[in-house]
C-alpha cells in the first residue's frame, strides 16, 4: 500500500473541506462538552493512571492496555501511541495487555474501536505521565518546563542536566487519576506515529517462539474435552460413567446435567474419549432447526421484532419511478485456522483461567455467573489465539476450562476445541435479508431510500448484567440461561449497521426486523450486519444507476455530500483506470469466451469510521458461472494513520476475507444442528484464487484516527458483486455466488 | 518406547504408534511450530518436514516416522540469530497477521525453495501454498515473502 499525502490541490480542497468540517464540528462539540463530562471515555471509566502507565523504581517504563492483540497489530500501535506521548524509544517499553488483575477495563477489543478509543486513553494517560514527570524535574532543578526535553525516558536540561524517569517518578505519585485535560503532542510534532514500526510479534512467530495459549504448557497440566451432544436442543438421558471412566488415558468425567467433559493425560485421549461418550451416551432429541424450513422463509416469516430506526422524510415529490429488489445472505463461519483455547487452574477456592477472548473482563462476569462464583475470585488473562475475527468459540471454551479446572482442583486443565467442534458449536454470523426500495425522479436521481433488515442476533457476547453467554452454562443441571437479547442501537447498529445510507437522498428509512429466537446461534462476525447492509446497498445504487443510464461512479458522487467519502472514490477510480460508462441490465460485456466486468463498492464503516472505497474487476465463465476475480483495488481514508503498513495489512486482509465470503461461504445444517464442519464441507478463499490487490492510503494526520480493522469487508462485497452486474448484466441476488447461482442468472 | 529424530536431535517417546505426529511434537517434545488446526490435512498449518518433503503432521503417525527419519520443524529451520531465509523474509515482508498458519506456511514453502532451485515465478509459490489456508488474508504477502527468500537463496 502507498501511502499519499494530497497533492496540492487536493491539500487545498481538503484543507477547505476539513475548516467546513471542522465549523460543524465544534458547534456539535461546544453544545456536547456542556452536557458531557471532558476526556476521553475510556478513562472516564477507568481513571487511575497506574492502570494505563508505571514507571517502576529499576526503571522499567510499562504501558498497560486493556486492549488484546487478536492477530491486527494493535499492541505495536499502542506501543507507538505510548512511546510518542511518552518520548521513550519503543522497543524500551514493556506491554501488559488485557489481564483483569492488571489492566484497566476496556471492554472488547471489537468494533475496529482499539485505535480510536483505547488508543486516545493511553495516550491522554502517557501524556498526563511525561507532564508530570518533566513538571518534577523542572522544580527540582528551578527550571521553567519548557526548557526541559525528554529523550528516550530521560529528562535533559540545560548544562547538561539529566535526570531518568525513575528518578523523576520517585518525586511524585503516579497512584493517582489521569488527569483529563493532559495535552497530547500536537501531530506535526510526532515521529513515531504515522511510520510503520514492525509488528513487535512477527518475529516470535516466525521462529516458533511460546506466544499462542496453544503453546502454554504448565507443569502437571492435564487435557479436557467435551463430549457434545449430537444435536444443538439435545439433552442427556444416560451415561455409563464407569465405563467412560475406564476409556484410555480418562483421568475423570465430569458430568453436569448434559454437560459431559473429560480430562485426560493425553490431549489425543481427551478427544477420542469424548467422541466415544457422545456416540455412546442417550440423548433426548429436541425439536428440528427452522422447523425443517429455508432460512430466508424463517426470517420472513416468523414473529420478529420490527422497528424503524431511523428516518428522514423526503420533500412531497412526484417520484417518476421506484425499484425495489430483495438481497439474501446464509449463515457464515469465523471458521478460524485453530480452534478455540483455553487454560484453566482451581486453586484455594480461585481460578485463574488464560484465554484469547476479545474481552477479559466480559468475559470474568460471565464465567462468574455461569460457575456461580464471585468475580472477584476469577482472574482472566489474555493470551494470543488463532486470529478469531468476531465472537467465536475463545469464550465458551473457558467455561469449558474452567468446569473441569474445578472438577480437579490444582491441576491445569487446558482445552483445546476440535475444529469441526469450533464450526458446529461456536457462534455463526447471522443470515440476513435486506430489502431495498428506492423513489427515482425524473432525473434519474434518488429521492427517497428505504432500507428493511431481517436478521438473527449480531452480538451475544459475554457482558451483560445478568446471564450467561457460554454456551456449557446451558446445558447445566442448573442452566444459567443466556443474558437478553437486544438489537444494537444507532449510530452504530448492529443489524442494522451501515443501514443508513452514505448517500444523502432527501428521503431516508431503516426498518429493522430483528429475531431474537436463534435455532442457530448467532453472534458478532466481523462487521456484524455491516458488511451484507453495504453490500446489499451498494448493488441497488448500481442497479438505480443502471436504470438511470448513468455510470455508477458519476452516479455516487451525484448523491455524496461527504467528501471525504468523495475523496476515496476519487482515489480508487483513479488507480484502477475506471472507464465511466452506464451498467445495462440485461446485457453482458463479452470478452471472447468470458464475460468481464468491473464494479465498485463503498463504505463509511458504521458511518462513523474508516472511508474505503474498491474497485473489483472479474471475469465469468458463461458455460459453468465461475466468477474469476481478476484485480482489486483500495482507496482507504481514516484520519491519522497511526501504522500505516498496520493499515495496509488489516484493508488488503480484509478484502481477502471478504472475497472469499462474497464467493464461496455459506454454512450448511441438518435437523440437528450445523454440519459445515470442515473446510471441504465450509471451503474458504486459497492462494489460487486471490488477485492482485492494489491499495493506497490517503493519510490525514489532521484529523482524528477511525477504526481499519473493518473498513474494507463491504465495499469489496459490492464491488464484486457489481462486477459480476456488469459482466453479466444480471443480478445475482444471494450471497455466496456461487457458480450455480451466477449460471442461474444467466439463463434466466 | 519410540526413538524419533526431531531437528537433527533424537529423543524417546512413550505414546501410541498410532498417535497422530502434531501431538508428539506439540505435547511431548513441548514445539511451538506446528500447529493443530483442522486436523484433516486441509489447512496445512500442522505441515512439518519428513526426509525434506512437507508432510501434514496431523495424519503421519508417530510410528511412520520412528527410526531413521528426520523430522523438521520451524524451530529447525533457523534461529533468531541465524534466521532461515523464509523467516528472514516473512519478517521482512510482515507477512502475518494472527500468524497461526506461519509456521506451516514457512514449511511448505521451504520444500518447495528446496525442490525448486530456478527462479520461482509468483504462480508456482500460489500453486504450492495452494492447499495451505490463511484466514487473515495475507495471501499476498506471504507469496511476496516466499519470492523475496527465493531471491534470496538464488543470489
Amino acid at each position: 500500500m502507498g501511502v499519499q499525502t494530497p497533492t496540492r490541490r487536493g491539500f487545498v480542497a481538503g484543507l477547505a473541506a476539513g475548516a467546513a468540517g471542522l465549523a460543524i464540528g465544534f458547534r456539535l462539540d461546544a453544545r456536547a462538552q456542556q452536557a458531557a463530562p471532558v476526556g476521553p471515555p475510556m478513562l472516564r471509566a477507568n481513571p487511575k493512571l497506574d492502570s494505563w502507565v508505571r514507571i517502576t523504581p529499576d526503571g522499567r517504563i510499562v504501558v498497560l492496555t486493556g486492549r488484546v492483540e487478536l492477530g491486527q497489530g494493535v499492541l505495536t500501535a499502542m506501543r507507538q501511541i505510548a512511546a510518542e506521548e511518552l518520548d521513550v524509544a519503543p522497543a524500551r517499553l514493556e506491554l501488559i495487555s488485557g489481564d483483569t488483575a492488571e489492566t484497566a477495563n476496556e471492554g472488547v477489543t471489537a468494533g475496529s474501536q482499539s485505535i480510536k478509543f483505547g488508543g486516545e486513553a493511553l495516550a491522554v494517560a502517557c501524556a498526563d505521565a511525561r507532564a508530570t514527570l518533566v513538571t518534577a524535574a523542572a522544580e527540582t532543578w528551578g527550571v521553567e518546563r519548557a526548557a526541559l526535553s525528554v529523550t528516550d525516558g530521560v529528562i535533559e536540561g540545560i548544562g547538561g542536566r539529566r535526570m531518568t524517569y525513575a528518578e523523576a517518578a520517585s518525586l511524585v505519585s503516579l497512584v493517582r487519576p489521569v488527569n483529563l485535560a493532559a495535552q497530547r503532542k500536537p501531530p506535526h510534532a510526532g515521529t513515531i506515529i504515522g511510520t510503520s514500526l514492525p509488528r513487535t510479534d512477527i518475529p516470535a512467530k516466525v521462529f516458533g517462539q511460546q506466544v499462542f495459549i496453544h503453546d502454554l504448557r504448565p507443569e502437571g497440566m492435564l487435557f479436557g474435552a467435551v463430549a457434545r451432544p449430537p444435536a444443538y436442543a439435545a439433552r442427556l438421558v444416560s451415561l455409563d460413567m464407569g465405563w467412560a471412566e475406564s476409556l484410555p488415558g480418562v483421568v475423570k468425567v465430569v458430568r453436569d446435567g448434559s454437560f459431559i467433559g473429560v480430562i485426560a493425560r493425553r490431549e489425543e485421549q481427551a478427544n477420542d474419549a469424548a467422541h466415544r461418550i457422545t456416540a455412546a451416551a442417550q440423548w433426548r432429541d429436541g425439536e428440528a432447526i427452522f422447523g425443517g424450513k429455508g432460512v430466508f422463509e424463517h426470517l420472513k416469516t416468523q414473529p420478529a421484532l420490527t422497528r424503524t430506526i431511523h428516518s428522514k422524510d423526503a420533500p412531497a415529490a412526484a417520484a417518476a419511478r421506484t425499484h425495489v429488489a430483495e438481497y439474501r445472505r446464509g449463515f457464515q463461519a469465523h471458521a478460524s485456522i485453530g480452534a478455540s483455547c483455553a487454560l484453566a487452574t482451581f486453586e484455594d477456592g480461585r481460578l485463574t483461567v488464560w484465554s484469547h477472548a476479545q474481552g477479559p473482563f466480559p468475559l470474568r462476569g460471565d464465567l462468574a455467573r455461569g460457575l456461580r462464583m464471585d468475580p472477584a475470585a476469577i482472574r482472566v488473562i489474555h493470551a494470543q489465539g488463532s486470529g478469531c475475527y468476531g465472537h467465536n468459540g475463545a469464550d465458551d471454551v473457558a467455561l469449558d476450562a474452567a468446569l473441569l479446572a474445578r472438577a480437579m482442583p490444582g491441576r491445569p486443565i487446558r482445552v483445546h476445541w476440535t475444529h469441526e467442534e469450533e464450526m458446529v458449536w461456536e457462534p455463526w454470523g447471522s443470515a440476513m435479508v435486506v430489502k431495498l426500495e428506492a423513489a427515482m425522479r425524473a432525473d434519474g436521481s434518488i429521492a427517497s431510500w428505504g432500507h428493511d433488515v431481517w436478521s438473527f442476533p449480531h452480538s451475544t457476547r459475554p457482558g451483560d448484567r445478568v446471564g450467561c453467554n457460554l454456551r456449557s452454562a446451558w446445558y447445566l443441571e442448573n442452566p444459567v440461561p443466556p443474558s437478553p437479547i437486544v438489537d444494537g442501537a444507532l449510530p452504530n447498529g448492529a443489524s442494522a449497521r451501515n443501514a443508513v445510507p452514505i448517500y444523502d437522498f432527501p428521503g431516508q428509512r431503516v426498518t429493522t426486523h430483528f429475531h431474537t429466537a436463534m435455532p442457530v446461534r448467532t453472534s458478532a462476525l466481523r462487521t456484524l450486519g455491516g458488511y451484507f447492509n453495504a453490500v446489499a446497498a451498494e448493488m441497488f445504487i448500481d442497479e438505480c444507476a443502471a436504470i438511470a443510464g448513468v455510470d455508477p461512479v458519476a452516479y455516487r458522487i451525484r448523491h455524496l455530500a461527504d467528501q471525504r467519502l468523495v475523496a476515496v472514490l476519487r482515489k480508487a477510480v483513479e488507480i484502477s483506470f475506471w472507464q465511466p460508462r452506464p451498467v445495462v441490465m440485461g446485457r453482458g460485456n463479452a470478452q471472447g469466451a468470458r464475460l468481464v466486468g468491473t464494479g465498485v463498492g463503498m463504505t463509511k464503516y458504521k458511518n462513523s469510521d474508516s472511508h474505503v472505497a474498491v474497485v473489483a474487476r472479474v471475469s465469468v465463465d458463461p458455460a459453468t458461472g465461475v466468477v474469476k476475480l481478476e484485480k482489486m483495488w483500495a482507496a482507504t481514508e481514516a484520519g491519522r494513520a497511526i501504522n500505516p503498513d498496520g493499515i495496509a495489512n488489516q484493508i488488503e486482509g480484509g478484502m481477502v476475507q471478504a472475497a472469499s465470503w462474497t464467493l464461496l461461504e455459506e454454512g450448511r445444517w441438518d435437523r440437528n444442528r450445523m454440519v459445515s464442519e470442515d473446510y471441504h464441507a465450509y471451503p474458504i478463499i486459497d492462494f489460487d484464487r486471490i488477485p492482485p490487490i492494489e491499495s493506497v492510503l490517503i493519510d490525514r494526520p489532521d484529523l482524528p484516527s477511525l477504526g481499519v480493522g473493518e473498513g474494507s469487508q463491504g465495499p469489496t462485497g459490492a464491488a464484486i458483486a457489481n462486477a459480476i452486474l456488469d459482466a453479466t448484466g444480471r443480478r445475482v441476488p444471494e450471497i455466496p455466488f456461487t457458480p450455480e447461482r451466477v449460471l442461474a442468472a444467466l439463463r434466466a | 518406547m519410540l526413538r524419533i529424530t526431531v531437528n537433527g536431535r533424537a529423543t524417546e517417546v512413550d505414546a501410541d504408534p498410532a498417535t497422530p505426529l502434531i501431538y508428539v511434537l506439540r505435547n511431548d517434545l513441548a514445539l511451538n511450530g506446528p500447529k493443530l488446526g483442522c486436523g484433516r490435512a486441509q489447512c496445512g498449518a500442522c505441515t512439518v518436514l519428513v526426509d525434506g518433503h512437507a508432510a501434514r503432521s496431523c495424519q503421519v503417525k508417530l510410528g511412520d516416522v520412528a527410526g531413521a527419519q528426520q523430522v523438521t520443524t520451524l524451530e529447525g529451520l533457523g534461529t533468531p540469530e541465524a534466521p532461515h531465509a523464509l523467516q528472514a523474509a516473512f519478517i521482512a515482508e510482515q507477512a502475518a497477521q494472527c500468524g497461526y498458519c506461519t509456521s506451516g506456511m514457512i514449511m511448505q514453502a521451504a520444500a518447495l525453495l528446496a525442490e525448486k532451485r530456478a527462479a520461482l515465478t509468483e504462480a508456482q509459490v500460489a500453486e504450492a501454498l495452494d492447499h495451505n489456508l490463511c484466514r487473515c488474508g495475507t495471501q499476498p504477502r506471504i507469496v511476496r515473502a516466499v519470492m523475496r527468500a527465493s531471491r534470496q537463496q538464488g543470489a
